[in-house]
């Protein structure tokens, strides 16, 4: 008998196996499935910076003041502590990682896959073989209002012009986004690739950069005609653009698995990651990619690519949405890990992120 | 403890479905220990259970929400979760 049918009895949707029939999308799906093994961890590497920008994280809460420990013998230690708690991939950021270089060879030596967060001034040696993004807040006079900083895309551009490393990351502030689009002609100009991030505010945040309903659907629009001008260029799909301009933040959308707002410790982030600050301490209560962030506000492309991606399963209910996920997972593979190409994008629509009990 | 015969089955073709997504070696189906913790023993994460979740749905017709993944935690307790969710269908 079959009356009475439990909810738990999946009959209304794709099977995961006709979601992989299209063979681009086992194609894609094989591509992306070999890096499920990395499993990331943040180190804040220095408290010093070489500028001082409006809205920064790093400055916010008591992150900067932490001891620096600058003793490269200590940090290879961790590095293969965590190595031997399973971390796989090490995200190199607060303040300005290229101020501690000597640090940066000592991880690279230990764990060799990763990415340093930078401003770009300073360029990090060619040895270093991690993924660098370069924060890109606007043109040059927006920069120098809000970064303090003279000629800073040129001078990224002069230090990252044709570098298979470097992603430049270039973050839609509320008023920054009429800029986009010369400053992304610059750069790929320059053969330079990019990727979009979203202001998303500190804890306690109000100012001017902070986004609001009528910015972010303008960003949207401005995402969407960037990657349609620069597909080869512009490492970004449609379903970023969707999950990062919504009204409803990262956490609302996706529930955020990072340890600041997941207690439970059984599997993925919660379970490994760590946020260590410059004394080589961490928090779990304040642990995620970028502590001190409104999490009310979160939009922010690194916690997107763990966020979004860990919710492969509620993005498995329909081809359209799963090719999203894996365009999505593409995007974040092709900023993230060094020698991974992005591919064509599976889906151009607009489709909206899936509740959680899509199941 | 003893087991009846379906339960059995469902622990073999679970073994199956986790040696061939994982494409593990130097295990089979009759070598792999129902009781080790997927996690803290063989090493898998939340995208190789996910995985492994969406090939189970597919096989006994169930929904697997992701809230239940942490308690996943061996194949002993896949196969249970599995029994429990199919049994009123028998």
């Amino acid at each position: 008998m079959t009356m009475n049918r439990p909810k738990t009895v999946r009959s209304d949707q794709t099977k995961f196996k006709d979601l992989l029939a299209r063979p681009e999308v086992r194609a894609r799906w094989e591509k992306v499935r070999r890096y499920f093994f990395l499993r990331e961890s943040t180190y804040d590497m220095t408290n010093r910076c070489n500028i001082r920008c409006d809205g920064c994280y790093y400055y916010e809460g008591d992150k900067p003041f932490a001891a620096e420990n600058c003793s490269p013998e200590d940090w290879r230690s961790l590095m293969r502590a965590e190595k031997a708690r399973g971390i796989t991939y090490v995200v190199l950021a607060g303040a300005e990682p290229s101020l501690a270089p000597d640090l940066l060879a000592v991880c690279y030596a230990e764990m060799p896959l990763g990415c340093i967060a930078t401003n770009g001034l300073k360029k990090i040696p060619a040895t270093v073989g991690y993924k660098i993004h370069i924060s890109v807040w606007g043109n040059d006079a927006t920069s120098f209002k809000t970064r303090s900083a003279k000629n800073l895309l040129k001078k990224q551009i002069e230090n990252y012009r044709n570098d298979p490393r470097a992603v430049f990351v270039y973050t839609f502030t509320r008023d920054n986004i009429g800029e986009a689009r010369d400053v992304a002609a610059e750069l790929v100009a320059a053969g330079c690739k990019m990727t979009f991030n979203v202001f998303s505010s500190p804890v306690g945040y109000a100012g001017p950069l902070r986004h609001n309903a009528e910015s972010l659907l303008k960003t949207r629009e401005t995402m969407m005609a960037l990657l349609s001008r620069y597909p080869a260029q512009v490492l970004f799909s449609a379903y970023n653009a969707v999950a990062h301009t919504s009204d409803r933040g990262l956490n609302d959308l996706y529930r955020c698995s990072y340890p600041r707002c997941n207690p439970s410790q059984d599997i993925g982030l919660g379970r490994s990651f760590r946020q260590y600050r410059t004394d080589l301490n961490w928090d779990r209560s304040a642990a995620c990619c970028v502590p001190d962030t409104d999490c009310a506000d979160c939009r922010h492309y690194a916690a997107g690519s763990a966020v979004v991606t860990a919710r492969l399963y509620r993005h498995a209910g329909d081809p359209d949405t799963f090719a999203s996920w894996l365009d999505y997972v593409d995007t974040y593979l092709a900023v993230w890990a060094m020698g991974y190409e992005k591919g064509e994008n599976l889906c151009n629509k607009i489709i909206h992120p899936p509740r959680a009990a899509a199941g | 403890m003893p087991e009846n015969s379906a339960l059995k089955a469902i622990v073999r073709r679970v073994a199956e479905i986790i040696i061939d997504e994982l494409k593990l070696e130097d295990v089979t189906p009759d070598t792999f220990n129902p009781e080790m913790d997927l996690v803290d023993e063989l090493g898998i994460d939340s995208m190789d259970l996910a995985t492994i979740a969406l090939v189970l749905q597919d096989e006994y017709k169930i929904v697997i929400d992701e809230d239940d993944y942490p308690k996943l935690k061996t194949v002993r307790l896949i196969c249970e979760y599995i029994e429990e969710k199919i049994a009123p269908r028998h």
